[in-house]
């Protein structure tokens, strides 16, 4: 009888007020020994989602790679010239952008989760307002800034009277703008809720010790928020190495993995190299993921 | 003396802002916040400038750019949105279609795994959840070659609503499971040993308590899925293209006028939803896209 109750106890999720209860209460004790199942149930919907559309075909690309073409194409990819340029580019490039973009989202985010102030939800929301804009929406948005009648290189020769930073849209620079353009917004949103979370306490207890401003950024900003910045400089690595409207619009004289992808498949209809491709880049995010943000859900 | 076994004083002094009047460092903290609001609000229009540049385009003259490739409105008139709605009206109802079947399946599949994962842990249940999570760091365009390949002979509207799926179910499994995190654990048992049915808990309790965060969900995966680009454009065919497929064709085939336009024609819903998700919760919202 006891040992009963006591499995009763331990089954309940939140065991609480559950001993109060009448011990004729069958329907409500049903429902609990099924509690297991029903967690199930409800995710039963999830897990063939899943399994459908984003494991069976990720499986799939993945067991190419034991096929004869496949491991060639891999070993194509790896080595040759064009399409390794390609992959170096956009790891170069996510890295490059990703590490600037957060450093540019520090301030915002800081102001926007410890300032009150006039406006703030108004600043909040043009931060966040290029947070779910395509690729090529954002590609189109640096011709019209940077491009050759660009609104940018018009305003400087307006000013100067000379041709500067026309079609700069068009160059490398002119990507890694645009992948600070949509990655920006998304940083600020992940690390403002991140820094809203950190005690005030411990830097006003710092300065009251007598740490300058740059001690307290170094000993006990970063330590606190080091998990949230890892997570995010993850989030906007795989954001840009992902990104392919933006070089569809923007890569002119060279090329990022996922164009590659796009040019070998539809143009050669190559389809074991843009395998291939596409298996570095989804290993390379998928490491960055479990890396920086350790495996953190 | 008992003041030789404590450690030597420092060598250097405390710093200089001990030191400082207290009215010298209340005016440094409040310039260093008013720097760090000014360059808040340059980073805020780095982002909105280019916006409002291609907004103004779209009511500009074509005339201006060369010749008149298309349609012929006015300056300053709504022209050339008749025009884009008449090129390209098809894809814009295949995205609202797309929006209207993707919205209510991932609230469907993504909010009761939500749920199940932080009130009815099962067995495995942390593995699903990251296994849920892993198509955000997924590029678009590998999810779209690896259906193609697998999945290539289903009609490309279903795959197009799968592959938006991918990324907008665990938008939804995370708003609804940081809500739910933040609401008291104890008062479905509550509701439960007073004797309501499973299905009083949900309708009386469960359901309004989430509603936020599930209004928030549906209007961050129409945000999404009305945007989709990297995995879309691949996944699309003529007959089935969702909206920023058919802008990427505008950018490249029309005049910057018409392309402006049929830009404004796409954040036209966007906008209204970002606001609303502000509006409603931007707590859940913010806590939702975190990785």
């Amino acid at each position: 009888m006891r040992s009963e109750a006591a499995a009763v106890r331990k089954e309940a999720p939140h065991g609480g007020g559950r001993s109060l209860r009448e011990p004729d209460a069958t329907p409500a004790r049903a429902a609990e020994e099924a509690t297991g199942w029903s967690g199930a149930l409800l995710c039963l919907p999830l897990a063939l989602t899943l399994a459908l559309v984003v494991y069976w075909p990720l499986s799939h690309l993945f067991s190419t790679l034991f096929t004869r073409a496949g491991s060639e194409a891999l070993w194509q990819v790896l080595s040759a010239g064009r399409y390794r340029t390609s992959l170096l580019n956009s790891l170069l490039l996510s890295v490059a952008a990703a590490a600037l973009s957060l450093l540019l989202s520090l301030i915002p985010a800081w102001v926007l989760a410890r300032e009150r102030f006039r406006g703030q939800g108004l600043l909040r929301g043009l931060i966040s307002l290029p947070l779910t804009f395509s690729g090529v929406l954002v590609g189109f948005l640096a011709v019209v800034m940077l491009g050759r009648a660009g609104a940018v290189p018009s305003l400087l020769r307006f000013l100067t009277g000379r041709e500067l930073l026309a079609g700069s849209a068009y160059t490398l620079g002119g990507l890694f703008t645009a992948y600070l353009y949509f990655e920006v917004p998304r940083a600020v949103m992940t690390l403002e809720p991140s820094f809203r979370r950190i005690p005030g306490e411990l830097d006003a207890a710092a300065r009251s010790l007598g740490a300058v401003p740059l001690s307290r950024f170094g000993r006990v900003f970063l330590p606190i928020a080091a998990p949230a910045l890892r997570a995010t400089f993850a989030l906007a690595f795989s954001a840009s190495l992902g990104s392919f409207g933006v070089a569809l619009m923007l890569a002119r004289r060279f090329t990022v993995a996922p164009l590659e992808v796009y040019t070998q498949l539809t143009g050669f209809s190559n389809d074991s190299v843009a395998g291939a491709l596409c298996l570095v880049l989804a290993a390379s995010s998928f490491l960055a993921d479990r890396l920086l943000s350790g495996g953190r859900a | 003396m008992a003041g030789s076994f404590l450690p030597a004083p420092p060598a250097h002094e405390p710093p200089a802002p001990a030191r400082m009047s207290v009215a010298a460092k209340i005016s440094t903290a409040a310039s260093g916040r008013l720097v760090a609001t000014a360059l808040s609000w340059c980073v805020a229009l780095f982002l909105i400038a280019p916006i409002v540049v291609a907004a103004a385009g779209a009511f500009s003259s074509s005339e201006f750019y060369g010749h008149r490739s298309e349609g012929s409105a006015p300056p300053g008139s709504l022209g050339l949105f008749w025009y884009v709605f008449s090129v390209w009206g098809r894809s814009l109802g295949t995205s609202a279609a797309l929006v209207a079947v993707v919205v209510p399946f991932a609230l469907l599949i993504g909010a009761p795994a939500a749920y199940a994962f932080r009130r009815r842990p099962f067995s495995g249940s942390k593995l699903l959840e990251a296994a849920s999570m892993t198509p955000l760091s997924m590029p678009g365009i590998a999810l779209a070659v690896s259906l193609l390949a697998t999945l290539g002979g289903a009609p490309r509207f279903t795959l197009l609503a799968g592959g938006h799926l991918a990324y907008t179910i665990p938008l939804v499994i995370r708003a609804v499971g940081n809500a739910l995190e933040s609401f008291e654990p104890d008062i479905e048992p509550a509701a439960r040993s007073l004797g309501a049915g499973p299905w009083q808990v949900a309708r009386w309790i469960t359901i309004p308590v989430l509603l936020p965060s599930l209004v928030v969900s549906a209007l961050l995966v129409f945000t999404v899925s009305w945007g989709e680009f990297n995995a879309s454009f691949l996944l699309a065919s003529p007959l089935a293209q969702s909206f920023p497929a058919a802008l990427y064709v505008t950018y490249t085939a029309n005049s910057f006028p018409v392309a402006a336009a049929a830009t404004i024609l796409f954040l036209l819903p966007v906008v209204p939803a970002l606001v609303l998700i502000q509006a409603i919760g931007g707590e859940p919202f913010r806590r939702g896209l975190q990785a």
